[in-house]
């Protein structure tokens, strides 16, 4: 008939229930809404405890005592929470620390500011190094070349000039006859013997 | 394998909880974003390349509220940039600095120092007094039933007779 619920819906359904009481919720039970009441109950007529009211005056009054206290308690202990926070956000040490703290980081900022300049010279020492190296290079690169120009250059004359002392002892048309001439008289022989010491024997008989 | 004085053995090392609560920067309050500049290539960028490799996985575990953002191939020298809660914005050039003086560095100007990290656990220690019950919101325990090897709620499981109230006022009625 009566249920105690623990669970999860505790959390919720205990913001409605009293304080202090242990959460009961109806159910239903064996009987549904439309069936009839017991026999053994039809006659019943139910009667809540009788009250003394001479105690109920006095409980009534100590309770609102009772009561009284505790809320005010409550509230000082809240209220000594608030002024708690207020203080540590507001408070004279409050803006002490601030100020402590802003200057501290003013001062770190400014020693940053410094590691940056000092890095911006570094890096203006280098960049102006890698300049220089580059213009360096590119000078010697052009020398470079113009030696190999000249080289070739060099090469090229010598191979005519040796070109002009062959052109000499060439065989034109005007030469022909004469040249078959001189090499019909002058046979040459290319034999030539070598013994086993290796010694080149040149003069040889021509056949 | 990446060697880093300490031994790690594949990449997923730099994501275990192990190693990302060993990281040492906690950023103060008013820092609210962070930005890195850098290269993918050159020997400039090196430090800060494994400065992104290495600490910032460990940053942005302690300071879960921080923006981090990384840029690449952006710039033509690598810098960090951060900007605070009043609009100001702090510059740190990092080229070819090495990626543990760019962490003591930052730790230096914009990290939490060891005093204010220990006064703060001092304070929260104090704040929460493990011995207190109440609501799960401010104290371990609601009441001593939650604890192991004490006796059980009574509101799932019933007392035996012996503790109840009401056998223990009928005994001492009985023998008085």
């Amino acid at each position: 008939m009566f249920r105690v619920i623990s669970g999860r819906s505790v959390q919720a359904a205990r913001l409605l229930a009293p304080r202090n009481a242990v959460l009961v919720e109806a159910v239903r039970g064996r009987k549904s809404r439309t069936d009839p009441v017991a026999k053994s109950k039809v006659g019943r007529i139910k009667v809540p405890p009788p009250v003394d009211p001479v105690e109920m005056l006095v409980l009534k009054e100590r309770y609102s005592e009772y009561e009284l206290i505790m809320r005010a308690l409550r509230l000082e202990f809240k209220e000594e929470v608030l002024r708690k926070k207020y203080e540590e956000e507001t408070g004279s040490q409050a803006e002490e620390r601030a100020r402590q703290e802003e200057e501290e980081h003013r001062a770190l900022i400014n020693w940053n500011d410094e590691e940056n300049l000092r890095m911006l010279k570094a890096r203006i020492l280098r960049v102006q190094k890698e300049e220089e190296e580059a213009e360096r290079k590119k000078m010697e690169a052009a020398i470079q070349r113009e030696q190999q120009l000249e080289e070739s250059i060099r090469l090229r004359e010598k191979e005519i000039l040796q070109l002009q002392e062959e052109a000499k002892n060439f065989i034109t048309l005007e030469n022909l006859d004469q040249r078959i001439e001189d090499a019909l008289d002058n046979p040459k022989n290319y034999n030539f013997a070598v013994d086993k010491e290796g010694k080149v024997v040149k003069r040889t008989v021509l056949q | 394998m990446v060697l880093n004085g300490g031994i790690f053995f594949s990449a997923y090392d730099l994501r275990t909880l192990e190693y990302l609560q060993k990281g040492e920067i906690i950023f103060k309050n008013r820092v609210k974003i962070m930005t890195v500049n850098y290269n993918t290539h050159g020997q400039l960028s090196e430090g800060a390349r494994k400065f992104v490799l290495f600490n910032i996985p460990q940053i942005q575990y302690k300071n879960p509220w921080v923006q981090i953002m990384m840029f690449k191939n952006m710039t033509p020298s690598p810098f960090l940039k951060f900007y605070l809660a009043d609009g100001e914005q702090v510059l740190v050039d990092v080229e070819g600095k090495d990626y543990k003086q760019i962490s003591q560095h930052v730790r230096k100007i914009l990290g939490k120092s060891e005093e204010v990290l220990q006064s703060e656990a001092q304070a929260k220690m104090q704040a929460s007094n493990p011995a207190n019950f109440g609501p799960k919101k401010y104290c371990l325990r609601e009441c001593i039933c939650e604890v192991e090897g004490q006796v059980p709620c009574p509101g799932t499981t019933p007392l035996p007779k012996e503790m109840t109230g009401k056998y223990r006022a009928k005994m001492a009625e009985s023998q008085e």
